[in-house]
């Protein structure tokens, strides 16, 4: 349905997307994840025909979006981060103009109505947009880019500034159009990613670094298994039980742990598997156990990791350049 | 054609939405009625010439740049201008329904004008020749000088900006159309100032228009610079992507 190849975007001198490329399936959810700044609304941008790519092509239902803006536009519903809405217009007046500049016709009414429904607009169609709380621009401004029933949605932050419960909301509204639509949403929120997108695109520094589901993120960061174990005993018995163990490479002491329990943090490398080995050691000291887990990465962490390994490496690309460069 | 009528209603309702253009159009209507007053009662002819001489002045200083600011830089500030661009219209039909919204909204104001000629009527016996000459060469000009507030309102976020460029553009063209301006700029370069009365100043083709002469090269020299502009302001959007 959508499909970037390798696609570079310059502002001035400012590298703000440099060979990205990737595709996406109908239907399919993506969640496009990054650091302030690291493009992601650039590239929501080349999609929607607002900004052309430097170089490289972008096709959306099969039209290139520099050949054929209208039919790409024809085909994609944007809500942009800032929330750009009329202030002063009413939320019906916004609503209907929206509809009928994107062709609705006949349908308009059924489609206001259905659009109004689903984002719970309800009771804020006779307000000025200007007086709306935050969260209800969010709604309106969702509100306008499902209003013709497009195939894909581009939907830029679209939770933020929204409380708890309107995101639940929003998470729910997205999830139920999914089925039918293809839907790129980009989120500082973690969570709301790996609760609602099928696959997940990390974009740093301008480059894809990452690309694939939530779990296969996972394992990519993982180059170690780690479990945390806390027992009855004293450290002395544990530390030389734990030395004779060769598989375990590493140890972290928990020290918030009472007297009498020892609790740690044990690593092993990814291919090795310490809990057999673990109960091994229980069953042979005849230790209590207070504590034992295997611990996953969490998908902050994750992300900390591919965003920083992506800056780490442009770092020291801008850095081999500048030798050459001296050279 | 059925996009620009959609942005052309939205644009249009979009001036009543501030008091700015209420304002502005009563200023219009009271500084050119004014100053024509001084006139009516200093000379007591019962003819126009006095209001349509300073009509471009008033127009292109004041009054156009003041309904043709916002047109894209409220866009711009209020970040819409992205949703805009990305609906499935060509950006040459967003340009047109904005102008013909702004340009509705100064026919708006200029026929409240028309009490004038009322008056003339009940007063004298005026000729009507010059006035409708007038008249129309006023809604000529208004059109040409709101295209060139459209395409400048296109560069710049904040509307007291673009006011101010489109005030010195329209004002510039106005005043070099008057005989003592080109004079002045002859005295210290010459030549200077009668190339710019003859090929840039807007004012000769308008007086030609006024006087009643209604010359198919003045209203040629209008229309192709009103598209001229428009055409430039669609396509200094899209440069946007470059």
């Amino acid at each position: 349905m959508i499909e970037l190849k390798k696609v570079c975007k310059n502002y001035g001198l400012t590298k703000a997307l440099t060979d990205v490329s990737f595709s996406v399936k109908k239907g399919e959810i993506i969640g496009f994840v990054g650091p302030n700044g690291a493009g992601k609304t650039t590239a929501m941008k080349i999609i929607t025909t607002y900004t052309a790519p430097t170089s490289g092509t972008v096709t959306v239902g099969g039209y290139d979006v520099m050949k054929n803006p209208l039919e790409v536009r024809q085909l994609i519903g944007y809500s942009p981060e800032t929330v750009p809405l009329y202030s002063d217009m009413l939320v019906r007046e916004y609503l209907e103009f929206m509809g009928a500049a994107r062709h609705l016709n006949g349908n308009l009414k059924s489609r206001f109505d259905w659009v109004v429904q689903a984002a719970g607009l309800e009771n804020v169609l006779n307000r000025k947009i200007g007086v709306l709380s935050k969260g209800y621009k969010q709604r309106t401004c969702l509100a306008q880019a499902m209003i013709h029933d497009p195939e894909v949605l581009i939907l830029d932050e679209p939770t933020s500034g929204l409380d708890p419960i309107q995101i639940i909301g929003v998470r729910k509204l997205i999830r139920d159009l999914a089925r039918e639509k293809t839907i790129i949403l980009s989120t500082h929120i973690l969570p709301e990613v790996a609760t609602m997108a099928d696959r997940i695109l990390v974009i740093s520094g301008g480059r894809l670094v990452a690309d694939g589901s939530f779990e296969d993120l996972r394992k990519k960061v993982t180059q170690r298994n780690s479990y945390y174990i806390a027992v009855k005993s004293t450290k002395k018995d544990f530390e030389a039980a734990i030395k004779a163990t060769p598989e375990i490479e590493d140890i972290e002491y928990d020290h918030e742990q009472p007297r009498g329990i020892v609790g740690a943090h044990v690593f092993a490398d990814h291919k090795v598997d310490l809990v057999e080995k673990l109960n091994g050691l229980i069953r042979e000291h005849n230790w209590t156990v207070v504590e034992f887990q295997r611990e996953k990465i969490s998908l902050e962490d994750s992300f900390i990791k591919l965003t920083q390994a992506a800056t780490e490496k442009s770092g020291s690309d801008v850095a081999a350049k500048e030798e050459g460069g001296a050279e | 054609m059925n996009d620009v009528k959609i942005i052309f209603n939205r644009e249009f309702k979009a001036y009543f939405y501030s008091p700015i253009a209420y304002v502005f159009s009563i200023i219009f209507i009271i500084l050119n009625s004014g100053l024509y007053m001084f006139h009516f009662f200093f000379f007591g002819n019962a003819d126009m010439r006095a209001f349509f001489s300073q009509l471009p002045l008033t127009l292109g200083l004041i009054f156009i740049p003041a309904i043709s600011m916002r047109l894209w830089s409220e866009e711009k500030k209020l970040g819409t201008e992205e949703l805009l661009l990305t609906l499935p219209m060509k950006t040459e039909n967003i340009v047109l329904g904005k102008f013909f919204a702004s340009f509705l909204f100064y026919l708006v104001a200029l026929a409240g004008t028309l009490v004038i000629p009322i008056l003339l009527l009940i007063l004298g016996k005026p000729d009507f020749g010059p006035i409708i000459g007038g008249y129309f060469g006023s809604v000529l000009l208004g059109a040409y000088f709101l295209s060139i507030g459209i395409f400048i309102s296109g560069f710049f976020s904040d509307q007291i900006v673009s006011l101010i460029i489109t005030s010195l553009t329209c004002g510039f063209l106005a005043l070099i159309g008057w005989q003592y301006v080109p004079m002045v700029i002859d005295g210290w370069l010459p030549g200077v100032g009668q190339f710019l009365y003859n090929y840039v100043g807007v004012t000769r083709h308008f007086n030609d228009i006024e006087r009643g002469v209604i010359d198919l090269k003045s209203i040629i020299y209008f229309v192709s610079f009103t598209i001229l502009f428009l055409y430039l302001n669609a396509k200094s959007l899209e440069r946007r992507k470059y």
